[in-house]
């Protein structure tokens, strides 16, 4: 009951969510918008119930499962991409070493992080 | 031609949704197992060894994936609500700000726009079609959410998903060499920059390092969740409005 309970919040924000994202014609998905509406609902309310966070822990655990039929598919429809591949990893790899890059360069200036060697 | 034989019994499961769904389920313990055999190595990230045996098993079972899909549409359904589960670490975690809310903000914001505008740069400079700079642009955000955005950007979901996947690999192996090569010793510094660009799967490295750092990964996580969500869109008509 307790999870149910829990689960019952998550899906009617969800609704909520696809509700908001229909009427105001938002490039966001029902589920972001849902969670984005359900984190300022907890910082309104100031606390978790054990319902809901038992519910999102539970489906929080498993969420690389929940992916995965989606992720199956792509091996299906992959020679769309054949050609493409080299530079996806390309764009991708690089991508992710610039954005670390820029996070630590932000802080650093920001906070004044220590950055060891290199001030 | 008396008794179903095997076959009949195959021909009939086959058809309904409870196998599909039935092999998520079994190929996802599989995968976890191995994760925890391999103390929790990235390359033997959960993810890629489940899609790898379900691959293989509709393969060699001559399975199409939409009859595999009428039962994995049931596990596939849970990401939207498990999207909005995201909500709950995510509040947990802002009472971690506090002091650090600015540049902590500040950084993640330059971090996203920074992941989602170089590779979609990236993927065009390399002649990348709209659909694969669309489905590149959320890849740091965690997987539920970065493909919400994708097929609200226009590109393709399950792509998404697979770079998200990739991404997070790439960031949690990559991205410990590079701390080493700048000399960056801070752990706050470093989770928040392994949570921007690598999410859950850069994470999970980052607790291996120290609880600080992971602490700090999950935060960025989850706020970069968050930034991408908002930044991403806008950021990719901007793009669209100059080229």
């Amino acid at each position: 009951m307790v999870l149910l309970r829990g689960f019952l919040t998550l899906v009617i924000f969800f609704l909520l969510g696809e509700a908001v994202r229909v009427l105001a014609g938002l490039p966001i998905s029902g589920g972001v918008l849902g969670m984005i509406m359900v984190t300022f609902t907890l910082m309104v309310r100031g606390r978790v119930s054990d319902e809901l966070a038992a519910a999102s822990q539970g489906l929080i655990a498993v969420l690389v499962m929940l992916i995965s039929p989606g992720v199956v598919g792509v091996f299906f429809i992959a020679d769309r991409f054949s050609d493409h591949w080299l530079t996806v990893l390309v764009a991708l790899s690089v991508g992710t070493m610039l954005s670390v890059l820029t996070t630590l360069w932000v802080m650093k200036k920001v906070a004044g992080v220590e950055g060891g060697g290199d001030d | 031609m008396n008794d179903p034989g095997l076959k009949d019994i195959w021909v009939y499961l086959a058809a309904s949704p409870l196998l599909g769904l039935t092999i998520t389920l079994v190929a996802y313990g599989l995968a976890y197992r191995l994760y925890l055999r391999t103390n929790s190595n990235p390359l033997a990230n959960p993810v890629v060894t489940s899609v790898a045996l379900l691959i293989g098993l509709l393969l060699l079972t001559g399975t199409p994936y939409e009859d595999y899909f009428e039962g994995g549409q049931f596990v596939h359904f849970l990401l939207g609500p498990a999207t909005v589960a995201l909500a709950v670490p995510l509040y947990q975690q802002f009472s971690r700000l506090r002091q650090l809310w600015l540049p902590v903000t500040i950084s993640l914001i330059a971090g996203v726009v920074i992941a989602a505008g170089s590779s979609i740069g990236l993927a065009w400079l390399f002649g990348g079609s709209t659909e694969i700079q669309m489905s590149l642009a959320p890849k740091s955000a965690t997987a539920p959410v970065a493909m919400g955005i994708s097929e609200k950007i226009g590109g393709l979901p399950s792509l998404t998903a697979v770079l998200v996947v990739i991404t997070g690999i790439t960031g949690a192996v990559l991205g410990t060499k590079l701390f080493e090569w700048i000399r960056i010793k801070d752990d706050t510094a470093k989770g928040i920059a392994m949570g921007v660009a690598a999410h859950g799967i850069g994470t999970a490295r980052a607790f291996q390092v120290s609880p600080q750092m992971g602490a700090f990964s999950g935060l960025a996580m989850a706020l970069s969740a968050f930034a991408t969500a908002l930044v991403v869109p806008w950021l990719v008509d901007l793009i669209s409005m100059w080229v």
